[in-house]
Protein backbone atom coordinates (compact mmCIF):
# COMPACT_ATOMS: atom_id res chain seq x y z
CA UNK A 1 0.00 0.00 0.00
CA UNK A 2 2.70 2.43 1.08
CA UNK A 3 4.84 1.59 -1.86
CA UNK A 4 1.90 2.21 -4.17
CA UNK A 5 1.31 5.70 -2.83
CA UNK A 6 5.00 6.48 -3.02
CA UNK A 7 4.96 5.15 -6.55
CA UNK A 8 2.18 7.56 -7.37
CA UNK A 9 4.44 10.25 -6.07
CA UNK A 10 3.66 13.81 -5.25
CA UNK A 11 1.87 15.47 -2.38
CA UNK A 12 -1.35 13.58 -2.83
CA UNK A 13 0.29 10.24 -2.07
CA UNK A 14 1.92 11.53 1.07
CA UNK A 15 -1.36 13.12 2.12
CA UNK A 16 -3.17 9.78 2.03
CA UNK A 17 -0.32 8.13 3.90
CA UNK A 18 -0.45 10.79 6.59
CA UNK A 19 -4.17 10.46 7.29
CA UNK A 20 -3.88 6.70 7.39
CA UNK A 21 -0.99 6.99 9.82
CA UNK A 22 -3.15 8.95 12.22
CA UNK A 23 -5.72 6.20 12.12
CA UNK A 24 -8.54 8.61 11.33
CA UNK A 25 -10.50 7.55 8.27
CA UNK A 26 -11.17 10.57 6.11
CA UNK A 27 -14.90 10.84 5.64
CA UNK A 28 -15.94 13.14 2.81
CA UNK A 29 -18.15 16.00 3.89
CA UNK A 30 -20.91 14.84 1.58
CA UNK A 31 -21.03 11.50 3.36
CA UNK A 32 -21.30 13.17 6.75
CA UNK A 33 -24.27 15.18 5.53
CA UNK A 34 -25.79 12.04 3.98
CA UNK A 35 -25.51 9.94 7.14
CA UNK A 36 -26.90 12.82 9.18
CA UNK A 37 -29.90 13.00 6.86
CA UNK A 38 -30.36 9.24 7.05
CA UNK A 39 -30.27 9.18 10.85
CA UNK A 40 -32.36 12.29 11.44
CA UNK A 41 -35.90 10.87 10.93
CA UNK A 42 -35.40 7.96 13.35
CA UNK A 43 -33.66 10.15 15.94
CA UNK A 44 -36.32 12.86 15.74
CA UNK A 45 -39.07 10.26 16.02
CA UNK A 46 -37.48 8.57 19.07
CA UNK A 47 -36.85 11.90 20.79
CA UNK A 48 -40.42 13.11 20.24
CA UNK A 49 -42.27 9.86 20.97
CA UNK A 50 -39.96 8.26 23.54
CA UNK A 51 -37.36 10.54 25.16
CA UNK A 52 -39.66 13.53 25.65
CA UNK A 53 -42.57 11.42 27.03
CA UNK A 54 -40.18 9.71 29.47
CA UNK A 55 -38.77 13.06 30.56
CA UNK A 56 -42.28 14.47 31.00
CA UNK A 57 -43.30 11.44 33.05
CA UNK A 58 -40.22 11.87 35.25
CA UNK A 59 -41.15 15.50 35.86
CA UNK A 60 -44.65 14.34 36.78
CA UNK A 61 -43.14 12.26 39.59
CA UNK A 62 -42.11 15.48 41.33
CA UNK A 63 -45.34 17.37 40.83
CA UNK A 64 -47.58 15.67 43.38
CA UNK A 65 -50.00 17.60 45.56
CA UNK A 66 -47.98 17.25 48.76
CA UNK A 67 -44.78 18.81 47.44
CA UNK A 68 -41.85 17.93 45.21
CA UNK A 69 -40.86 14.63 46.79
CA UNK A 70 -44.32 13.64 48.04
CA UNK A 71 -44.96 10.85 45.53
CA UNK A 72 -41.55 9.23 45.96
CA UNK A 73 -41.81 9.56 49.72
CA UNK A 74 -45.21 7.85 49.78
CA UNK A 75 -43.94 5.03 47.57
CA UNK A 76 -40.76 4.42 49.53
CA UNK A 77 -42.12 4.74 53.06
CA UNK A 78 -45.53 3.07 52.86
CA UNK A 79 -45.40 -0.53 54.02
CA UNK A 80 -47.93 -1.61 51.38
CA UNK A 81 -45.85 -0.26 48.49
CA UNK A 82 -42.63 -1.58 49.98
CA UNK A 83 -44.25 -5.01 50.00
CA UNK A 84 -45.04 -4.65 46.29
CA UNK A 85 -41.41 -3.77 45.48
CA UNK A 86 -40.17 -6.65 47.60
CA UNK A 87 -42.66 -9.05 45.99
CA UNK A 88 -41.46 -7.97 42.53
CA UNK A 89 -37.82 -8.60 43.40
CA UNK A 90 -38.67 -11.94 45.02
CA UNK A 91 -40.70 -13.19 42.07
CA UNK A 92 -38.02 -12.01 39.64
CA UNK A 93 -35.31 -13.77 41.64
CA UNK A 94 -37.21 -17.07 41.76
CA UNK A 95 -38.00 -16.85 38.03
CA UNK A 96 -34.34 -16.10 37.28
CA UNK A 97 -33.11 -19.15 39.19
CA UNK A 98 -35.72 -21.40 37.55
CA UNK A 99 -35.00 -20.07 34.06
CA UNK A 100 -31.24 -20.51 34.33
CA UNK A 101 -31.62 -23.99 35.84
CA UNK A 102 -34.04 -25.11 33.12
CA UNK A 103 -32.09 -23.42 30.33
CA UNK A 104 -28.83 -25.10 31.27
CA UNK A 105 -29.58 -28.62 30.00
CA UNK A 106 -31.26 -27.30 26.85
CA UNK A 107 -28.34 -25.01 26.01
CA UNK A 108 -25.87 -27.80 26.78
CA UNK A 109 -27.63 -30.25 24.46
CA UNK A 110 -28.02 -27.57 21.82
CA UNK A 111 -24.32 -26.71 21.92
CA UNK A 112 -23.41 -30.33 21.12
CA UNK A 113 -26.04 -31.09 18.50
CA UNK A 114 -25.43 -30.87 14.77
CA UNK A 115 -27.59 -31.13 11.68
CA UNK A 116 -31.33 -31.61 11.72
CA UNK A 117 -31.67 -32.13 15.48
CA UNK A 118 -29.81 -28.91 16.11
CA UNK A 119 -32.37 -27.09 13.97
CA UNK A 120 -35.30 -28.84 15.65
CA UNK A 121 -34.16 -27.87 19.14
CA UNK A 122 -33.18 -24.35 18.08
CA UNK A 123 -36.60 -23.81 16.47
CA UNK A 124 -38.28 -25.05 19.65
CA UNK A 125 -36.36 -22.38 21.58
CA UNK A 126 -36.94 -19.61 19.04
CA UNK A 127 -40.58 -20.27 18.12
CA UNK A 128 -42.06 -19.05 21.44
CA UNK A 129 -40.54 -15.61 20.72
CA UNK A 130 -42.91 -15.37 17.77
CA UNK A 131 -46.05 -16.31 19.63
CA UNK A 132 -47.93 -13.47 21.25
CA UNK A 133 -47.09 -13.04 24.92
CA UNK A 134 -50.79 -12.69 25.58
CA UNK A 135 -51.54 -16.05 23.97
CA UNK A 136 -48.83 -17.82 25.96
CA UNK A 137 -50.20 -16.32 29.16
CA UNK A 138 -53.78 -17.22 28.21
CA UNK A 139 -52.66 -20.83 27.72
CA UNK A 140 -51.51 -20.96 31.33
CA UNK A 141 -54.86 -19.59 32.47
CA UNK A 142 -56.54 -22.56 30.76
CA UNK A 143 -54.00 -25.08 32.03
CA UNK A 144 -54.02 -23.97 35.67
CA UNK A 145 -57.76 -23.43 35.93
CA UNK A 146 -59.75 -25.08 38.70
CA UNK A 147 -60.96 -27.82 36.33
CA UNK A 148 -57.97 -27.51 34.02
CA UNK A 149 -55.63 -30.27 32.84
CA UNK A 150 -53.02 -29.73 35.54
CA UNK A 151 -55.56 -30.19 38.31
CA UNK A 152 -57.03 -33.20 36.48
CA UNK A 153 -53.61 -34.84 36.34
CA UNK A 154 -52.87 -34.05 39.97
CA UNK A 155 -56.20 -35.59 41.03
CA UNK A 156 -55.76 -38.63 38.81
CA UNK A 157 -52.34 -39.19 40.37
CA UNK A 158 -53.89 -38.91 43.80
CA UNK A 159 -51.74 -35.95 44.79
CA UNK A 160 -54.85 -34.12 45.90
CA UNK A 161 -58.53 -34.93 46.50
CA UNK A 162 -59.98 -31.67 45.34
CA UNK A 163 -58.73 -29.18 42.75
CA UNK A 164 -55.91 -26.95 43.98
CA UNK A 165 -56.07 -23.21 43.63
CA UNK A 166 -53.27 -22.82 41.10
CA UNK A 167 -54.35 -19.61 39.43
CA UNK A 168 -54.21 -15.93 40.43
CA UNK A 169 -51.38 -16.20 42.94
CA UNK A 170 -47.58 -16.00 43.05
CA UNK A 171 -47.33 -19.62 41.89
CA UNK A 172 -49.08 -19.00 38.57
CA UNK A 173 -47.11 -15.79 38.05
CA UNK A 174 -43.81 -17.63 38.58
CA UNK A 175 -44.82 -20.50 36.27
CA UNK A 176 -46.04 -18.19 33.53
CA UNK A 177 -43.04 -15.88 33.70
CA UNK A 178 -40.57 -18.76 33.75
CA UNK A 179 -42.23 -20.16 30.65
CA UNK A 180 -42.09 -16.82 28.82
CA UNK A 181 -38.55 -15.86 29.85
CA UNK A 182 -36.90 -19.28 29.44
CA UNK A 183 -35.79 -18.73 25.79
CA UNK A 184 -34.00 -15.52 26.86
CA UNK A 185 -31.87 -17.63 29.21
CA UNK A 186 -31.16 -20.40 26.68
CA UNK A 187 -29.64 -18.17 24.00
CA UNK A 188 -26.78 -16.47 25.93
CA UNK A 189 -25.95 -19.78 27.65
CA UNK A 190 -25.88 -21.56 24.31
CA UNK A 191 -23.68 -18.88 22.73
CA UNK A 192 -21.18 -19.21 25.57
CA UNK A 193 -21.21 -23.02 25.57
CA UNK A 194 -20.66 -23.19 21.84
CA UNK A 195 -17.53 -21.06 22.21
CA UNK A 196 -15.95 -23.50 24.67
CA UNK A 197 -13.20 -25.68 23.26
CA UNK A 198 -14.39 -29.28 23.65
CA UNK A 199 -10.80 -30.52 23.84
CA UNK A 200 -10.50 -29.01 27.32
CA UNK A 201 -13.22 -31.38 28.53
CA UNK A 202 -11.70 -34.33 26.72
CA UNK A 203 -8.34 -33.51 28.32
CA UNK A 204 -9.93 -33.46 31.75
CA UNK A 205 -11.73 -36.73 31.00
CA UNK A 206 -8.55 -38.29 29.62
CA UNK A 207 -6.60 -37.29 32.73
CA UNK A 208 -9.04 -39.32 34.80
CA UNK A 209 -11.38 -36.70 36.23
CA UNK A 210 -14.94 -37.85 36.86
CA UNK A 211 -17.76 -36.34 34.85
CA UNK A 212 -18.88 -34.30 37.85
CA UNK A 213 -15.35 -33.02 38.52
CA UNK A 214 -14.95 -32.00 34.89
CA UNK A 215 -18.28 -30.23 35.10
CA UNK A 216 -17.40 -28.47 38.32
CA UNK A 217 -13.79 -27.48 37.78
CA UNK A 218 -13.57 -27.04 34.02
CA UNK A 219 -16.98 -26.53 32.48
CA UNK A 220 -18.80 -24.38 35.02
CA UNK A 221 -16.06 -21.73 35.33
CA UNK A 222 -15.92 -21.50 31.54
CA UNK A 223 -19.71 -21.20 31.26
CA UNK A 224 -19.99 -18.68 34.12
CA UNK A 225 -20.13 -15.52 31.93
CA UNK A 226 -22.98 -17.02 29.92
CA UNK A 227 -24.72 -18.05 33.11
CA UNK A 228 -24.43 -14.55 34.58
CA UNK A 229 -25.52 -13.01 31.29
CA UNK A 230 -28.59 -15.23 31.14
CA UNK A 231 -29.46 -14.49 34.77
CA UNK A 232 -29.02 -10.73 34.24
CA UNK A 233 -31.25 -10.64 31.16
CA UNK A 234 -34.01 -12.71 32.77
CA UNK A 235 -33.92 -10.74 36.02
CA UNK A 236 -34.05 -7.38 34.23
CA UNK A 237 -36.95 -8.46 32.02
CA UNK A 238 -38.77 -10.04 34.97
CA UNK A 239 -38.61 -6.83 37.03
CA UNK A 240 -40.59 -4.85 34.49
CA UNK A 241 -42.86 -7.66 33.31
CA UNK A 242 -46.46 -6.65 32.96
CA UNK A 243 -48.77 -8.93 30.96
CA UNK A 244 -48.16 -12.19 32.82
CA UNK A 245 -48.39 -10.82 36.39
CA UNK A 246 -51.43 -8.76 35.41
CA UNK A 247 -53.33 -11.78 34.08
CA UNK A 248 -52.03 -14.62 36.25
CA UNK A 249 -51.50 -12.71 39.48
CA UNK A 250 -54.04 -12.22 42.22
CA UNK A 251 -54.89 -9.21 44.30
CA UNK A 252 -52.19 -10.17 46.80
CA UNK A 253 -49.44 -10.64 44.24
CA UNK A 254 -49.09 -7.14 42.87
CA UNK A 255 -45.83 -6.29 41.14
CA UNK A 256 -44.40 -2.85 40.41
CA UNK A 257 -45.67 -2.96 36.83
CA UNK A 258 -49.23 -3.93 37.77
CA UNK A 259 -49.12 -1.27 40.50
CA UNK A 260 -48.14 1.38 37.92
CA UNK A 261 -50.99 0.26 35.70
CA UNK A 262 -53.43 0.43 38.63
CA UNK A 263 -52.29 3.94 39.51
CA UNK A 264 -53.06 5.11 35.98
CA UNK A 265 -56.20 3.23 35.04
CA UNK A 266 -57.93 2.70 38.39
CA UNK A 267 -56.89 5.64 40.52
CA UNK A 268 -55.71 8.30 38.06
CA UNK A 269 -52.84 8.88 40.47
CA UNK A 270 -50.39 10.19 37.90
CA UNK A 271 -47.65 11.39 40.21
CA UNK A 272 -47.60 8.02 42.00
CA UNK A 273 -47.55 6.19 38.64
CA UNK A 274 -44.73 8.44 37.48
CA UNK A 275 -42.85 7.96 40.74
CA UNK A 276 -43.13 4.18 40.62
CA UNK A 277 -42.09 4.22 36.94
CA UNK A 278 -39.07 6.33 37.79
CA UNK A 279 -38.04 3.99 40.62
CA UNK A 280 -38.43 0.94 38.36
CA UNK A 281 -36.52 2.62 35.53
CA UNK A 282 -33.63 3.76 37.73
CA UNK A 283 -33.43 0.31 39.33
CA UNK A 284 -33.36 -1.44 35.94
CA UNK A 285 -30.74 0.93 34.49
CA UNK A 286 -28.55 0.63 37.58
CA UNK A 287 -28.74 -3.17 37.43
CA UNK A 288 -27.98 -3.06 33.72
CA UNK A 289 -24.84 -1.01 34.32
CA UNK A 290 -23.85 -3.30 37.19
CA UNK A 291 -24.54 -6.53 35.30
CA UNK A 292 -22.49 -5.39 32.33
CA UNK A 293 -19.54 -5.00 34.67
CA UNK A 294 -20.19 -8.39 36.30
CA UNK A 295 -20.47 -10.11 32.94
CA UNK A 296 -17.31 -8.38 31.71
CA UNK A 297 -15.49 -9.44 34.89
CA UNK A 298 -16.74 -12.99 34.47
CA UNK A 299 -15.55 -13.05 30.89
CA UNK A 300 -12.19 -11.68 31.99
CA UNK A 301 -11.83 -14.33 34.68
CA UNK A 302 -12.75 -17.09 32.24
CA UNK A 303 -10.26 -15.81 29.70
CA UNK A 304 -7.55 -16.09 32.33
CA UNK B 1 -17.78 -41.85 24.90
CA UNK B 2 -17.05 -44.33 27.62
CA UNK B 3 -19.58 -46.16 29.74
CA UNK B 4 -19.03 -43.82 32.66
CA UNK B 5 -20.46 -40.83 30.89
CA UNK B 6 -23.31 -42.58 29.14
CA UNK B 7 -25.87 -42.40 31.90
CA UNK B 8 -25.40 -38.68 32.72
CA UNK B 9 -25.67 -38.03 29.03
CA UNK B 10 -28.93 -39.92 28.80
CA UNK B 11 -30.23 -38.03 31.81
CA UNK B 12 -29.20 -34.76 30.20
CA UNK B 13 -31.10 -35.50 27.02
CA UNK B 14 -34.23 -36.54 28.90
CA UNK B 15 -34.10 -33.36 31.00
CA UNK B 16 -33.62 -31.20 27.91
CA UNK B 17 -36.53 -32.95 26.17
CA UNK B 18 -38.77 -32.34 29.20
CA UNK B 19 -37.82 -28.66 29.32
CA UNK B 20 -38.52 -28.33 25.59
CA UNK B 21 -41.91 -29.94 26.15
CA UNK B 22 -42.55 -27.41 28.93
CA UNK B 23 -41.62 -24.70 26.42
CA UNK B 24 -43.73 -25.90 23.49
CA UNK B 25 -46.79 -27.77 24.79
CA UNK B 26 -48.42 -25.04 26.89
CA UNK B 27 -48.34 -22.71 23.86
CA UNK B 28 -50.46 -25.20 21.97
CA UNK B 29 -53.05 -25.68 24.71
CA UNK B 30 -55.31 -23.02 23.23
CA UNK B 31 -55.54 -24.83 19.89
CA UNK B 32 -57.79 -27.71 21.07
CA UNK B 33 -59.68 -25.18 23.20
CA UNK B 34 -60.72 -23.35 20.04
CA UNK B 35 -62.41 -26.54 18.75
CA UNK B 36 -64.15 -27.29 22.02
CA UNK B 37 -67.89 -27.81 21.64
CA UNK B 38 -68.82 -26.60 25.13
CA UNK B 39 -69.88 -23.01 25.70
CA UNK B 40 -67.05 -22.58 28.19
CA UNK B 41 -63.60 -23.93 27.60
CA UNK B 42 -62.87 -27.35 29.00
CA UNK B 43 -59.51 -28.96 28.42
CA UNK B 44 -59.37 -31.53 26.97
CA UNK B 45 -62.66 -30.87 25.13
CA UNK B 46 -65.44 -33.50 25.29
CA UNK B 47 -66.45 -32.93 21.69
CA UNK B 48 -65.08 -30.94 18.79
CA UNK B 49 -66.63 -28.36 16.50
CA UNK B 50 -65.66 -25.65 14.03
CA UNK B 51 -68.58 -23.44 15.11
CA UNK B 52 -66.47 -20.98 17.06
CA UNK B 53 -64.46 -20.13 13.97
CA UNK B 54 -67.72 -19.20 12.26
CA UNK B 55 -68.73 -17.22 15.34
CA UNK B 56 -65.41 -15.38 15.28
CA UNK B 57 -65.72 -14.48 11.61
CA UNK B 58 -69.31 -13.32 11.87
CA UNK B 59 -68.81 -11.24 15.01
CA UNK B 60 -68.49 -7.57 14.12
CA UNK B 61 -66.29 -6.67 17.10
CA UNK B 62 -63.78 -9.44 16.48
CA UNK B 63 -63.64 -8.66 12.78
CA UNK B 64 -63.11 -4.97 13.48
CA UNK B 65 -60.35 -5.71 15.99
CA UNK B 66 -58.64 -8.04 13.54
CA UNK B 67 -58.79 -5.46 10.74
CA UNK B 68 -57.52 -2.69 13.02
CA UNK B 69 -54.56 -4.87 14.01
CA UNK B 70 -53.85 -5.61 10.37
CA UNK B 71 -53.96 -1.95 9.32
CA UNK B 72 -51.86 -0.83 12.27
CA UNK B 73 -49.29 -3.59 11.68
CA UNK B 74 -48.94 -2.70 7.99
CA UNK B 75 -48.51 1.00 8.78
CA UNK B 76 -45.99 0.19 11.54
CA UNK B 77 -44.05 -2.07 9.17
CA UNK B 78 -43.80 0.59 6.46
CA UNK B 79 -42.95 3.36 8.91
CA UNK B 80 -40.30 1.47 10.84
CA UNK B 81 -38.73 -0.16 7.77
CA UNK B 82 -38.24 3.24 6.11
CA UNK B 83 -36.93 4.96 9.25
CA UNK B 84 -34.98 1.93 10.45
CA UNK B 85 -33.26 1.11 7.16
CA UNK B 86 -32.24 4.74 6.71
CA UNK B 87 -30.96 4.89 10.28
CA UNK B 88 -28.96 1.66 9.90
CA UNK B 89 -27.36 2.99 6.71
CA UNK B 90 -26.53 6.28 8.41
CA UNK B 91 -25.25 4.57 11.55
CA UNK B 92 -22.62 2.77 9.48
CA UNK B 93 -20.80 6.05 8.83
CA UNK B 94 -20.83 7.21 12.44
CA UNK B 95 -17.62 6.02 14.12
CA UNK B 96 -16.84 5.04 17.69
CA UNK B 97 -18.48 6.60 20.68
CA UNK B 98 -21.14 8.61 18.85
CA UNK B 99 -22.21 5.51 16.92
CA UNK B 100 -22.46 3.47 20.11
CA UNK B 101 -24.54 6.20 21.76
CA UNK B 102 -26.92 6.34 18.81
CA UNK B 103 -27.31 2.56 18.77
CA UNK B 104 -28.04 2.68 22.52
CA UNK B 105 -30.76 5.26 21.85
CA UNK B 106 -32.25 3.10 19.11
CA UNK B 107 -32.46 -0.08 21.19
CA UNK B 108 -33.45 1.66 24.45
CA UNK B 109 -37.20 1.05 23.88
CA UNK B 110 -36.39 -2.66 24.32
CA UNK B 111 -34.54 -2.02 27.61
CA UNK B 112 -36.92 0.38 29.32
CA UNK B 113 -39.70 -1.68 30.96
CA UNK B 114 -42.60 -1.59 28.54
CA UNK B 115 -45.09 -0.53 31.22
CA UNK B 116 -43.00 2.60 31.81
CA UNK B 117 -42.95 3.35 28.08
CA UNK B 118 -46.68 2.69 27.93
CA UNK B 119 -47.54 5.09 30.74
CA UNK B 120 -45.13 7.77 29.46
CA UNK B 121 -46.40 7.62 25.89
CA UNK B 122 -50.03 7.46 27.03
CA UNK B 123 -49.61 10.59 29.13
CA UNK B 124 -48.02 12.60 26.31
CA UNK B 125 -50.56 11.27 23.81
CA UNK B 126 -53.36 12.38 26.13
CA UNK B 127 -51.87 15.87 26.37
CA UNK B 128 -51.62 16.30 22.60
CA UNK B 129 -54.86 14.42 21.86
CA UNK B 130 -53.23 11.58 19.95
CA UNK B 131 -54.50 8.86 22.29
CA UNK B 132 -57.09 6.51 20.77
CA UNK B 133 -56.01 7.64 17.30
CA UNK B 134 -54.64 5.44 14.55
CA UNK B 135 -51.51 7.61 14.32
CA UNK B 136 -50.90 7.38 18.07
CA UNK B 137 -51.14 3.59 18.02
CA UNK B 138 -48.85 3.34 14.97
CA UNK B 139 -46.22 5.62 16.55
CA UNK B 140 -46.32 3.68 19.80
CA UNK B 141 -45.92 0.28 18.16
CA UNK B 142 -43.15 1.67 15.96
CA UNK B 143 -41.10 2.46 19.07
CA UNK B 144 -40.55 -1.22 19.76
CA UNK B 145 -40.61 -2.32 16.09
CA UNK B 146 -37.86 0.10 15.03
CA UNK B 147 -35.00 -1.52 17.01
CA UNK B 148 -35.62 -4.87 15.26
CA UNK B 149 -35.33 -3.25 11.84
CA UNK B 150 -32.19 -1.27 12.72
CA UNK B 151 -30.45 -4.30 14.24
CA UNK B 152 -31.43 -6.65 11.40
CA UNK B 153 -30.39 -4.25 8.64
CA UNK B 154 -27.23 -3.43 10.60
CA UNK B 155 -26.29 -7.11 10.69
CA UNK B 156 -26.66 -7.55 6.94
CA UNK B 157 -24.76 -4.30 6.35
CA UNK B 158 -21.74 -5.89 8.00
CA UNK B 159 -21.55 -8.10 4.92
CA UNK B 160 -21.24 -5.08 2.61
CA UNK B 161 -17.60 -4.20 2.11
CA UNK B 162 -16.66 -0.54 1.67
CA UNK B 163 -14.43 -1.70 -1.17
CA UNK B 164 -17.48 -2.79 -3.20
CA UNK B 165 -18.99 0.66 -2.85
CA UNK B 166 -15.66 2.31 -3.75
CA UNK B 167 -15.25 -0.05 -6.70
CA UNK B 168 -18.73 0.78 -7.99
CA UNK B 169 -18.17 4.50 -7.46
CA UNK B 170 -14.69 4.28 -8.98
CA UNK B 171 -16.18 2.68 -12.07
CA UNK B 172 -18.31 5.75 -12.44
CA UNK B 173 -21.62 4.70 -10.89
CA UNK B 174 -23.89 7.39 -9.52
CA UNK B 175 -24.32 7.16 -5.71
CA UNK B 176 -27.98 6.24 -6.19
CA UNK B 177 -27.03 3.55 -8.68
CA UNK B 178 -24.48 2.19 -6.19
CA UNK B 179 -27.22 2.12 -3.57
CA UNK B 180 -29.72 0.40 -5.86
CA UNK B 181 -27.38 -2.18 -7.37
CA UNK B 182 -24.91 -2.91 -4.54
CA UNK B 183 -26.15 -1.83 -1.10
CA UNK B 184 -29.85 -2.60 -1.43
CA UNK B 185 -29.54 -6.21 -2.68
CA UNK B 186 -27.01 -6.90 0.08
CA UNK B 187 -29.25 -5.59 2.87
CA UNK B 188 -32.48 -7.13 1.53
CA UNK B 189 -32.35 -10.13 3.92
CA UNK B 190 -32.03 -7.70 6.83
CA UNK B 191 -34.84 -5.50 5.55
CA UNK B 192 -37.11 -8.50 5.02
CA UNK B 193 -36.33 -9.92 8.46
CA UNK B 194 -36.80 -6.51 10.05
CA UNK B 195 -40.11 -6.01 8.25
CA UNK B 196 -41.46 -9.37 9.43
CA UNK B 197 -40.32 -8.67 13.01
CA UNK B 198 -41.90 -5.22 12.88
CA UNK B 199 -45.17 -6.66 11.61
CA UNK B 200 -45.49 -9.39 14.24
CA UNK B 201 -44.29 -7.05 17.01
CA UNK B 202 -47.08 -4.64 16.17
CA UNK B 203 -49.68 -7.35 15.61
CA UNK B 204 -48.98 -8.87 19.04
CA UNK B 205 -48.33 -5.68 21.03
CA UNK B 206 -50.54 -5.48 24.09
CA UNK B 207 -49.08 -3.41 26.94
CA UNK B 208 -48.85 -0.01 25.23
CA UNK B 209 -52.02 -0.78 23.27
CA UNK B 210 -54.01 -1.31 26.47
CA UNK B 211 -53.45 2.35 27.32
CA UNK B 212 -53.34 4.08 23.98
CA UNK B 213 -56.06 2.38 21.93
CA UNK B 214 -59.65 3.56 22.03
CA UNK B 215 -63.06 2.26 20.97
CA UNK B 216 -62.32 3.00 17.31
CA UNK B 217 -58.75 1.67 17.40
CA UNK B 218 -59.14 -1.48 19.50
CA UNK B 219 -56.58 -4.04 18.33
CA UNK B 220 -57.02 -7.82 18.42
CA UNK B 221 -54.80 -8.36 21.50
CA UNK B 222 -56.72 -5.69 23.42
CA UNK B 223 -60.01 -7.38 22.53
CA UNK B 224 -58.58 -10.74 23.65
CA UNK B 225 -57.38 -9.14 26.89
CA UNK B 226 -60.80 -7.66 27.67
CA UNK B 227 -62.55 -10.95 26.96
CA UNK B 228 -60.30 -13.24 29.00
CA UNK B 229 -60.67 -10.97 32.00
CA UNK B 230 -64.40 -11.78 31.90
CA UNK B 231 -64.70 -15.42 30.85
CA UNK B 232 -62.92 -18.09 28.85
CA UNK B 233 -65.05 -18.61 25.76
CA UNK B 234 -63.87 -20.70 22.84
CA UNK B 235 -64.10 -17.62 20.59
CA UNK B 236 -61.14 -16.12 22.46
CA UNK B 237 -59.29 -19.37 21.89
CA UNK B 238 -60.05 -19.00 18.17
CA UNK B 239 -58.45 -15.53 18.19
CA UNK B 240 -55.46 -16.89 20.09
CA UNK B 241 -55.13 -19.83 17.70
CA UNK B 242 -55.14 -17.43 14.75
CA UNK B 243 -52.29 -15.50 16.38
CA UNK B 244 -50.34 -18.76 16.79
CA UNK B 245 -51.01 -19.67 13.15
CA UNK B 246 -49.76 -16.24 12.06
CA UNK B 247 -46.63 -16.66 14.20
CA UNK B 248 -45.99 -20.11 12.72
CA UNK B 249 -46.47 -18.83 9.18
CA UNK B 250 -44.05 -15.92 9.62
CA UNK B 251 -41.55 -18.05 11.56
CA UNK B 252 -41.41 -20.71 8.85
CA UNK B 253 -41.37 -18.02 6.17
CA UNK B 254 -38.32 -16.38 7.72
CA UNK B 255 -36.60 -19.74 8.19
CA UNK B 256 -37.19 -20.47 4.50
CA UNK B 257 -35.97 -17.03 3.38
CA UNK B 258 -32.82 -17.38 5.50
CA UNK B 259 -32.18 -20.78 3.98
CA UNK B 260 -32.57 -19.45 0.44
CA UNK B 261 -30.31 -16.44 1.07
CA UNK B 262 -27.84 -18.69 2.86
CA UNK B 263 -27.71 -21.00 -0.17
CA UNK B 264 -27.11 -18.11 -2.52
CA UNK B 265 -24.36 -16.70 -0.31
CA UNK B 266 -22.73 -20.12 -0.16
Amino acid sequence: MCRDTVGLGGRQGRGIGATRGLGVPRVPRRQVVASFALLAPAVVFLVLWFVVPLARLSVLAFSGEGGVAAALETLLTSAAYRRVFLNTVQISAVVTVLCVALAFPVALVLSRLRGIWFNVVLYCVLFPFWVSLLVRTFSWMLLLERNGPVNQVLMALGVTDQPLRLLFNDFSVVVGMTHVLLPYAVLPLFARMRAIDGRLLMASDGLGASVLDTLRFIYLPLVMPGLLGAAAIVFLLALGFFVTPALLGGASSLTVSTLISDFVSQRLAWSLAAGASLILLVFVLALLALSRRVIALGAGAAAR
Amino acid sequence: MNARSRSPRFLLHVTAALVLAFLMLPILAVVPASFSEARFIRLPPDAYTLDWYGAFLSDRDWRAAFLTSLHVAIAVTVFSVVLGTAAALGLRRVPGHAGAMLLALFVSPLIVPVIVTAVAVYRTALDIHLNSTFLGVVFSHSLIALPFVIVNVGISLRGVSDDWLKAAAGLGAHPLTVFRTVTLPAVMPGVTGGAVFAFITSFDEITISLFITGAQTKTLPVKIWEDIRLEFTPVVAVAATLLIALALLLFLGIALVNRLYGRRAA
